[in-house]
């Protein structure tokens, strides 16, 4: 089971989870802020398609969360906005 | 992975999409003699209906089981194609595949050669917005899904299913195998309209499913509300609860029926879009489909309009994973032949057969379920149309009737809505269908040319050859 870090917090994850489903397991359905009215966003398409559920992926900023796996190790944050402009939490 | 290494050889064929149509496609073609690379945007291959975890067994379809021919065959997972081309015009006719890595690696850019190309794409989800869909907790029926069989994560604690199709009753069944609670179902058609069509549900085997999943519902006592639609959200910064009315039959919510239901999660899905963004790349012929959106056209072979593009599954009109599966072999078959080997298919004269009456059943059941206009009563200036830009559905409607915007393209300049990281892919049936000049082949084929279908390093866009894509 993975050992990851989400917003600084470290929690273990089951095997084989997409970065959405990690943080839907902890409870967490909003990881983002939009750009214009900073409203909250999670998983809205599931599969990809519409870029809801960016994340900061180690360091990276708009990871879609819920097509990405989670590897152990990984460093999960919340993103304000654009992702670019320091807003990571 | 199985097969040889994805290098700079051609291949003969590459097909794009490993869910059941490409599965199929691939083995079939592989199985003549064809060489084959399959890509794929997701971790594991299976598609929507066949997801599952990474750590499950490889997927398989029905009847595709000679593993001697799957170690043959190369399957790109994580890689997404952005963009496709045409190199070599001639007789040998030359496609360029240019893919992407996962959003892990998004700047591992590659280019891989092929004679033909399948496309196996197929579809997602065709919400409809509603005030209060932003929330979190407001999620695809297809999302809910993809969660559920992908990781094994409940979608919420007490969810409400909506919008209108017989996927709804497929969802609802999902959330209740996994052990978690549904609300209420609430299709906003009368599916009774079904009725009309019991020989050919019993005819493509649909009759046993259908049955299974009424049972379910009732076994948990969920109650499946007709007529209905779900006209608000309510929450702040999560799902509360859903306001549901009862709807006429062009859905126009009748006064005094509201009801508030409690839930902390509402799946929406009015039907599936599907994916063309590289037949239309490419040129290939688009048709508006029995439900109204955009397929590629094929022939009897699944030969698209240009020359060595084939496609088969939802692409081609949404048809479920059976079809997707029947085509896919024939679309192999036809494009081994293409390249002088003999089909692999014992009878191919029956898959046909089996094609056309199953494609005729989705086509009478996109007609049962329609998609309807009374869900534009529902939106207030405030309720975002386009998820990405934020455009609220007033400044849609002023670019309407004070700036004279008649279609979709032109609100999309005036208002940005569909400008953003999806593309429109969410929205562009509802800017669609909230202007004056709606539903046109023209209208919704635009609105579905992207000449880049995901984000690439800029560099890699200046390398794409937009004029190969011409017929000469």
């Amino acid at each position: 089971m993975p050992e990851i870090i989400i917003d600084g917090r470290a929690v273990t994850v089951a095997d084989g989870v997409t970065v959405a489903a990690a943080l839907m397991s902890e409870g967490i359905r909003s990881w983002r802020t939009t750009r214009i009215a900073g409203n909250p966003r999670g998983v809205f398409c599931g599969m990809g398609v519409c870029f809801d559920c960016l994340v900061t992926l180690n360091g990276e900023p708009n990871v879609r969360a819920c097509i990405t796996p989670v590897e152990p190790g990984d460093v999960i944050d919340s993103q304000q906005g654009t992702g670019h402009d320091g807003g990571v939490s | 992975m199985s097969g040889d290494p994805l290098d700079a050889t051609e291949r003969d064929v590459v097909v794009v999409g490993a869910g059941a149509a490409g599965m199929s496609a691939a083995y079939a073609a592989a199985r003549a003699g064809c060489t084959v690379t399959i890509i794929d945007a997701n971790p594991v291959a299976g598609g929507q209906y066949h997801r599952r975890r990474i750590d499950a067994a490889t997927y398989r379809p029905r009847g595709c089981d000679d593993e001697a021919v799957w170690r043959r065959i190369h399957i790109e997972s994580a890689t997404t194609v952005y963009a496709v081309e045409i190199i070599d015009h001639g007789t040998q006719r030359i496609f360029g595949v240019r893919t992407r890595g996962d959003d892990r690696h998004r700047r591992d850019v590659d280019l891989v050669r092929a004679r033909r190309l399948i496309i196996a794409t197929g579809a997602y989800d065709r919400p409809l917005p509603v005030p209060g869909w932003d929330l979190p907790g407001v999620m695809t029926g297809g999302g809910a899904q993809a969660l559920i069989k992908g990781s094994g994560v409940l979608p919420g604690n007490r969810v409400v299913v909506a919008g209108t199709g017989p996927f709804l009753l497929a969802v609802a069944q999902a959330i209740l195998e996994a052990g978690g609670s549904v609300a209420a179902v609430v299709e906003a058609n009368d599916p009774v309209a079904l009725r009309r069509h019991r020989s050919a549900l019993t005819n493509v085997g649909k009759a046993g499913e259908l049955a299974r999943f009424i049972t379910s519902l009732t076994r948990h006592r969920v109650p499946y509300l007709r007529r209905h639609r779900v006209t608000r959200v309510h929450g702040d910064t999560t799902v509360t609860g859903v306001t549901l009315a009862r709807v006429d039959a062009s859905w126009h919510a009748t006064p005094g029926t509201d009801r508030f239901i409690e839930a902390d999660t509402l799946t929406l899905g009015y039907g599936f879009t599907a994916q063309t963004d590289l037949p239309a790349q490419l040129g290939c012929t688009l048709q508006v489909s029995a439900d109204e959106g955009l397929a590629v056209t094929v022939d009897d072979d699944q030969a698209t309009s240009v020359t060595g593009v084939y496609a088969a599954g939802e692409s081609t009109g949404v048809g479920g994973v059976d079809l997707a599966g029947i085509e896919g072999l024939l679309a192999g078959a036809a494009v081994a032949r293409s390249l002088d080997h003999p089909s692999p298919l014992r009878d191919e004269p029956a898959l046909r057969r089996s094609r056309d009456r199953m494609r005729a059943f989705a086509d009478a059941l996109a007609t049962a379920f329609p998609l309807r206009s009374g869900w534009r009563d529902d939106l207030e200036d405030d309720t975002v149309v386009c998820r990405c830009e934020e455009v609220p559905a007033g400044r849609i409607r002023n670019a309407i009737t004070e700036l004279g915007a008649h279609d979709a393209r032109t609100v999309k300049l005036l208002t940005r809505a569909g400008m953003g990281w999806c593309q429109g892919r969410v929205c562009s049936l509802a800017v669609d269908r909230l202007c004056p000049r709606s539903a046109t082949l023209d209208g919704q084929a635009r609105a579905a040319t992207r000449p880049v279908a995901i984000p690439v390093p800029l560099g890699a866009v200046a390398d794409i050859n937009l004029q190969s894509r011409r017929e000469s």
